[in-house]
């Protein structure tokens, strides 16, 4: 009896594993199809999948990274800083990612920023005309 | 956050690295999720398009699996 629990088990794990390895698969085929289009050179389907495939293995040695990296710092929660260790080997990617990350942080703080001004200004009755323009971002 | 065409969907690339963390307590935050789902999508057009050069460099008309793996090593080297 056990042993058929187990075996289903097993087989939940491994159809979730197809399942996540199909849709890497999808966007790595979109991604190919941009990169085809944009340089006239079309991909074989065994190629898409190849690169699928060493993708899907890539992700196992960044996530088992990322958990150590966090780990190494006594944190159980994966950050950014983390996520830049990562693309260490490469002076251009590690470039190209802090620009991503920067953009990111700036985003996300004109965000919050446009978030706060709008409850801001629908609490405009409770604030004097003056402080209405004035916007606070918290670090 | 503007993205230009596809890309990795943050929901995804959750579940890929939950799929293979050690302790079950390791969370991710937004920001690091997104910025993976970023690096992944560069690792997947390095890929493409080197393999695009091989191809050219070999005056190949379509990209098979043999140039590749001629760029494979140097890509996870990269990496």
């Amino acid at each position: 009896m056990m042993e058929e629990e187990e075996g289903a088990e097993e087989q939940q794990r491994f159809s979730y594993r197809q399942r996540l390895k199909a849709a890497v698969h999808y966007t790595v085929g979109c991604l190919c199809e941009e990169v085809a289009s944009d340089k006239d050179m079309p991909f074989s389907k065994q190629t898409i999948a190849a690169i699928s495939e060493v993708t899907f293995r890539q992700c196992e040695n960044f996530a088992k990274d990322l958990e150590m990296f966090a780990r190494h710092a006594k944190r159980s929660t994966i950050n950014t800083e983390d996520v830049k260790l990562l693309a260490r080997r490469s002076n251009s990617l590690l470039k190209y990612i802090t620009e991503v990350n920067e953009n990111l942080a700036q985003f996300n703080l004109e965000r919050k920023a446009k978030k706060k001004k709008k409850s801001e200004d629908e609490n405009k009755d409770a604030v004097e005309p003056g402080e209405a323009g004035v916007v606070e971002i918290e670090n | 956050m503007e993205e230009s065409g596809a890309g990795f969907r943050k929901e995804l690339v959750s579940k890929l690295l939950h799929l293979h963390f050690k302790d079950d307590k390791t969370k991710v935050s937004g920001d690091a999720l997104q910025l993976t789902a970023e690096l992944l999508k560069v690792f997947v057009v390095e890929a493409a398009v080197r393999s695009v050069r091989q191809a050219q460099a070999e005056d190949l008309t379509r990209v098979d699996v043999d140039q590749l793996e001629k760029v494979l090593p140097q890509l996870l080297l990269d990496f």
